[in-house]
């Protein structure tokens, strides 16, 4: 068999299976379609995308020392081999024209080429002029073991929890609603209740293009027969909403009034389960001063609160027909369906996140859709690994790894013992949260801009970040302040950096990442980075032993020996020189010393080993008596999780009350922070397209995706460009209090806005729309609102839209 | 050369799939499967280049009778990189 016939006989194989899958929901045959091992040249090993959070797995083609083809993986469960149009072009993204290959400082307007021994000492220098300036910011792109390793430099050597991360943009507002419904975080349902739903609805949630592998789960099962009633909540019509039966528009923050609404009828229907309710939860409303716990009320005032909440009142307030709300809220009421939640940046991004979040879970609980296949309040990840390393690891300015934080003695100790450092090495004072942290960097030092130096790793926060002009552009007219960044590719965080580091991407080196049902996956690396592009985790490692070769003492364990040292036959490996990085597995060294803080918040993990050989495990992974490790589907119901108590179907045995109970809040309809008026008529909604992953970074240099999707746009209604005399393509001017920018417009898209409101995508570096974003934020996660401002369009003619 | 194994859901109406299948019948770039059910047919792409295959791809996705198209493995050894 040559060549040829070998990739198309693979193909085929593929093809087949795939089909096999769509057709009975299951393979025919357990073949998978790439068999690992070498054929015809191309080897072929497994990997997690690189993109999203769902977790989708490929198959990895590697000849000649260079990626060549991706194939979805057939034993995958997340994706059951299937891929989307970012997944099956993922070997591309390591091969844009621009990759950088060595690190460069910046001398004059130049950044000049310097070696990798320069920059470690650049760095070093930099630290030790002032160890509590020096902040890193990170990434839910962070593999585990990259996201462990900087949360012991920071946290356990420096000495400071100046360590925050982006995913503070995208999922802190879903960290504190679990945390105050729960106790705990992360869902307690998994990707298994899509296919066993009745009803899915979708909140401010598009997953047709931001998470497509996990709709097609539901729109093949319809394709098979089965009837599932699709509801899309959100403030745009999108590509979701064509696949639904219901499709609800309501205006910007009233979601809150519609949750309310739907429970004030379940209370007065007198719909609400509660047998579930008596057994397993208690209400609660926020408290003066406002905190994440609350107080906690009866049902009686719960009732109470609700009244207002009448359908007359919700459909004023949100614009959501009487109809159907009493459509949501007699599904709810119903115990004959099963009824599954997804929500994503629509919720998250949300002056009024944290309540949100807590409302949808509250709605699941009130009326007992929960706990059982199919029954679940599930909020997506953006990132691969937002939830693995972010939320797990903890690497945000108040975590400490496995669930700990540092305002609790206990959890400090417990990592001093871990890390073998000095009673009172970690600092109880949280560092700052992500907007404070630029906001400090962006402010001169002798007015209190206390963060000198900042890290940026797999991230790309001058295109990220909202309101731009505010907290990162400042901190580039300031002398004393110094910016770092590790990337693979230029972005517009790295032209403005003070030095670049190159960095290796995906299978260009080992890692780990968590998705969003509680599953952590695994990889080998399987090519040569470019030029002297070198892992992450290499990076910080090797910053760490320099500031130990001078002497720095946080680098130093009780014992005297390097914080991260790594021994192989018994003896330390000079890991911290890259020519010996991968003489040992350093993140499986890394992820077994993580692995120990894991069992506190009973999200156990299994030994590195078990992560090899399977497509992901869900936590808490929990060891068989047979030796075997079993992972777990549905967390806290009886029939699955292995730290329910004996006899109970569902117990919260993290429950905030410490009685095994989940909180049922209330939280009130409030304004947003900003509203269109008279000056600014419209409201501005950003996000992002299914082509593009974030800023773009990597998929506006694969040239297939970069052609279906070239450049952002203003999508706007018919109506509006009438009124204002533009057409399709035409360029205008969109502002906000804080920035303009031009804009193509696209009319009747994959989009469509109501009248009065606007949407641009966030992908292009060359069209910033987060120069116009708000940065007001949740109080409690201190996650941004990039969903909601007011803003104006100007057509050519200078003429001004009045809404 | 680049190969890309595809899926397409077709229409429940016979009539419509009759005709996708003896249109792509006579097209040499593709190769078909067995159709499961009569309705998930599995296919291979043959292009001389990346981009031939993902128009091909938008094509055979607007067809009339297909109702749906899933990529499951695409091999770009042959193309831009």
């Amino acid at each position: 068999m040559d060549r040829r016939d070998f990739l198309k006989s693979t193909a085929m194989t593929a093809a087949t299976l795939a089909a096999s899958r769509l057709a009975y929901g299951q393979a025919a045959g357990p073949t998978p379609p790439v068999a690992t091992g070498a054929g015809g040249g191309v080897k072929w090993n497994k990997a997690p995308c690189r993109f999203c959070g769902t977790g989708c797995h490929v198959q990895v083609g590697v000849e000649g020392g260079k990626v060549v083809a991706i194939a979805g993986d057939p034993k995958a469960e997340v994706n059951k081999g299937l891929l989307c149009v970012k997944g099956y072009h993922v070997g591309l993204a390591l091969y844009g024209s621009d990759r950088l290959t060595q690190p460069l400082l910046r001398k004059g307007d130049k950044q000049v080429p310097i070696s990798w021994d320069e920059a470690l000492d650049v760095i070093a220098s930099r630290i030790q002029k002032d160890p509590k300036g020096f902040a890193l910011y990170g990434s839910g792109q962070w593999t585990i073991p990259e996201g462990y390793a900087a949360s012991k430099l920071v946290k356990g050597g420096l000495g400071s929890n100046q360590l925050d991360a982006n995913a503070r943009l995208c999922m802190s507002s879903a960290v504190t609603g679990f945390l105050a419904t729960y106790g705990v975080d992360e869902p307690a349902g998994c990707y298994d209740d899509l296919d066993a739903c009745d009803v899915l609805i979708m909140w401010g949630n598009n997953p047709a293009e931001m998470h497509p592998v996990l709709f097609s789960r539901v729109i093949d099962r319809r394709s098979r027969g089965e009837k599932v009633t699709l509801i899309d909540i959100g403030t745009r019509r999108t590509r979701t909403s064509a696949f639904c039966d219901h499709v609800l528009r309501f205006k910007p923050n009233t979601d809150l009034a519609i949750a309310c609404g739907i429970a004030h009828l379940l209370v007065e229907n007198g719909t609400w389960d509660k047998a579930f309710v008596d057994a397993n939860c208690a209400f609660r409303a926020p408290s003066e001063p406002a905190t994440l716990q609350g107080k906690a009320i009866t049902f009686d005032e719960y009732r109470a609160l609700l009244a207002p909440y009448t359908p007359e009142h919700v459909e004023k307030l949100s614009g959501v027909s009487q109809q159907d709300l009493r459509m949501l809220a007699g599904l709810f009421g119903r115990q004959d369906v099963r009824i599954t939640s997804l929500w994503c940046m629509g919720v998250n991004q949300h002056t009024r996140g944290t309540a949100m979040n807590s409302l949808i879970h509250g709605l699941h609980l009130l009326s007992g859709h929960f706990g059982k296949p199919g029954d679940a309040p599930t909020s997506l990840t953006g990132q691969p690994s937002a939830c693995g390393t972010v939320r797990e690891v903890g690497t945000l300015a108040h975590a400490l790894p496995g669930g700990r934080v540092v305002a609790e003695e206990k959890h400090r100790h417990q990592m001093e013992d871990l890390w073998n450092v000095p009673p009172g090495r970690i600092s109880s004072k949280p560092g700052y949260h992500t907007v404070q942290m630029w906001e400090r960097f962006s402010t001169p030092t002798d007015q209190g801009g206390d963060i000198h130096t900042l890290w940026v790793q797999v991230t790309n926060p001058a295109q990220t970040l909202p309101n731009r002009h505010k907290l990162v552009d400042p901190s580039r007219k300031l002398a004393d302040k110094f910016l770092i960044v590790s990337d693979a590719y230029p972005t517009e965080t790295t032209r403005i950096a003070d030095l670049v580091l190159p960095s290796a991407m995906w299978v260009e080196k080992n890692g780990m990442v968590g998705n969003s049902e509680r599953r952590t996956q695994q990889w080998f690396k399987m090519v040569a980075p470019p030029g002297q592009a070198r892992d992450d985790a290499w990076q910080l490692i090797a910053v760490a032993h320099r500031l130990f070769e001078r002497g720095f003492e946080g680098m130093k364990d009780k014992d005297g020996r390097f914080l991260f040292e790594v021994k192989k036959d018994g003896k330390p490996v000079p890991i911290w020189d890259f020519q010996h990085y991968y003489d040992v597995n350093v993140d499986a060294h890394l992820f077994e010393e993580y692995r120990k803080t894991t069992r506190l918040k009973h999200k156990d993990l299994a030994p590195y080993e078990e992560y090899v050989k399977a497509r992901g495990l869900r936590w808490p992974v929990v060891q068989q008596p047979d030796g075997g490790w079993r992972e777990t589907r549905f967390r806290f119901s009886g029939f699955d999780d292995p730290y329910v108590q004996e006899g109970r179907d569902i117990d919260f045995y993290h429950s905030p009350t410490h009685d095994g109970r989940a909180q049922i809040w209330f939280n009130p309809y409030e304004p947003p922070p900003e509203s269109p008026d008279t000056e600014f008529p419209f409201w501005l909604c950003t996000g992002r397209v299914i082509e593009h992953w974030h800023s773009g970074t990597m998929t506006m240099r694969i040239p297939q995706l970069q052609r279906a999707m070239p450049s952002a746009y203003l999508e706007m209604n018919r109506a509006d460009a009438r009124r204002l005399g533009v057409g399709n393509g035409d360029i205008v001017t969109v502002e906000t209090r804080r920035g303009s920018l031009d804009l193509p417009v696209w009319l009747g898209g994959r989009g469509e806005p109501p009248e009065g409101s606007l949407f641009v995508p966030f992908f292009d570096e060359r069209l910033l729309i987060n120069e116009l974003t708000l940065d007001a934020h949740d109080p409690f996660s201190k996650q941004p609102d990039y969903k909601k401002c007011a803003a104006r369009v100007r057509g050519r003619a200078k003429k001004e839209a009045r809404g | 050369m680049t190969f890309s194994s595809l899926v397409l859901t077709l229409e429940d109406s016979a009539e419509q799939r009759a005709g996708v299948l003896a249109l792509l019948e006579r097209d040499a770039r593709i190769t078909l499967g067995t159709p499961l059910e009569e309705r998930w047919l599995p296919v291979v792409t043959e292009t001389a280049t990346p981009e031939e295959g993902e128009s091909l791809a938008d094509f055979l996705r607007e067809l009339p009778g297909v109702r749906f198209l899933d990529v499951v493995m695409v091999d770009f050894s042959g193309g831009e990189c």
